[in-house]
């Protein structure tokens, strides 16, 4: 658990890649999912804010969550929800104060951010490097250096 | 352990079911469902298993009650099991004609008519309890299963609105032959014949949980009290803005 998703709204071009590499890497039968990272208006001139999920600390979801269908997994430091146990009463979507857990109608399932399993797609396909997906130490140091 | 003679590795405590569908194989099992105990009320998971140390003799077990062992030898599809299943299926048939998932299971099954009396005004339920078993995980036990033998039906408590029932839809949801009416309309949702009115968002007036199961998770998990004002969409451009501000004001320290 040792690397973090970074998000800079500053380098964001709000071209929405990151939304459809999203939505295919979590596709099923063929029918692609719905995005867990929406790029938004940040609210100033060439501004962009990827909104995905902040994995907190101590997540609204998982304490919402009455039949602990949410969970960290410890390798990647992600909360992950577990389709198997979720009951659908939308009480995650409800409580989280960013928004970031989403009703994919089409699937008819509550999905989040799972990093995808330590590897996240989007930050793959991020042309401008709005999205990193590295190290802490490495961030750290490049912010001091 | 062996799967219709394929070696594969299971976990002390696990149960027959959760290795068989982890390679892969599908077996029907309607009442099954991770966030609650295992049941064994539908029947449909049945397999033939048997040892070596057994000496030919053979068991019908439900998987999903059945916990591994080493050496187990498991059969998920012998004429036998599959004729164990159409019995059932037959059965469940007879008891909901109507519900079109029990009818898709049979037909698969090679079952189009059931071979015993239908069940007139059927209510379609096949009584695996699933509801009420989700109902208690959550920790609202607000319905239950009334009564005994063919009287046995799932209701509230005296069949009057439930008390304890929020209004959350986990029982209508994961109904696995979907029976449990529910009405939305407009702001109030109607379920168990309680009525309920749902969080309208104050930004895009988007609706969504009950107020009754707000005011529940604020109290037994201790959220906020604001945590449900508005919808998730207001929320994520929100946060949108909040980010904007604070690389807008990064930028300007930078520069």
């Amino acid at each position: 658990m040792d690397a973090r998703l970074i998000v800079k709204p500053n380098l964001c071009i709000g071209c929405r890649t990151c939304e459809l590499a999203c939505a295919f890497a979590h596709s099923e039968n063929g029918k692609p999912g719905r995005s867990r990272i929406y790029p938004l208006d940040g609210g100033f001139k060439e501004m962009w804010t990827p909104v995905v999920c902040l994995q907190c600390e101590e997540a609204a979801c998982v304490k919402s969550c009455l039949v602990n269908a949410l969970r960290r997994n410890p390798d990647t430091g992600a909360i992950e929800l577990h389709q198997d146990i979720c009951v659908k009463c939308g009480a995650c979507e409800a409580a989280c104060p960013f928004g970031c857990t989403l009703h994919d109608t089409q699937h008819d399932k509550y999905v989040k951010c799972d990093l995808c399993k330590g590897d996240p797609v989007c930050a793959h396909f991020c042309p401008t490097k709005a999205l990193v997906y590295e190290p802490i130490k490495v961030a750290k140091a490049r912010k001091a250096g | 352990m062996t799967i219709n003679g394929k070696i594969c590795k299971a976990e002390e405590g696990e149960m027959l079911l959760a290795v068989i569908r982890r390679q892969g194989i599908d077996i029907p099992a309607l009442c099954d469902h991770g966030a609650v105990e295992p049941f064994g009320a539908c029947r449909l998971c049945m397999v033939e298993i048997t040892k070596e140390s057994w000496d030919g003799w053979k068991k019908h077990v439900t998987s999903c009650l059945y916990p591994v062992e080493e050496g187990l030898i498991v059969q998920t599809h012998t004429d036998k099991v599959i004729e164990l299943r159409k019995t059932v299926l037959d059965l469940q048939l007879a008891r909901c004609p109507g519900s079109p998932e029990i009818q898709q299971l049979a037909a698969e099954y090679g079952i189009t008519q059931t071979s015993f009396e239908e069940t007139i005004d059927s209510d379609n339920c096949i009584l695996c309890g699933l509801c009420t078993r989700i109902c208690e995980e959550m920790g609202f036990a607000a319905i239950s299963t009334i009564g005994r033998g063919h009287l046995k039906e799932v209701g509230p408590p005296l069949k009057e609105p439930p008390p304890d029932c929020v209004g959350c839809l986990a029982c209508a949801q994961n109904c696995p032959t979907h029976v449990i009416p529910y009405e939305d309309e407009g702001i109030y949702r109607t379920i168990w014949d309680k009525k309920f009115e749902r969080i309208q968002c104050s930004k895009c007036g988007k609706l969504g949980i009950t107020k009754d199961f707000a005011e529940a998770l604020i109290k037994m998990r201790g959220l906020g009290e604001d945590y449900f004002d508005i919808c998730d969409e207001c929320r994520r451009k929100e946060t949108a803005l909040t980010m904007g501000r604070i690389s807008q004001w990064e930028r300007e320290v930078v520069e």
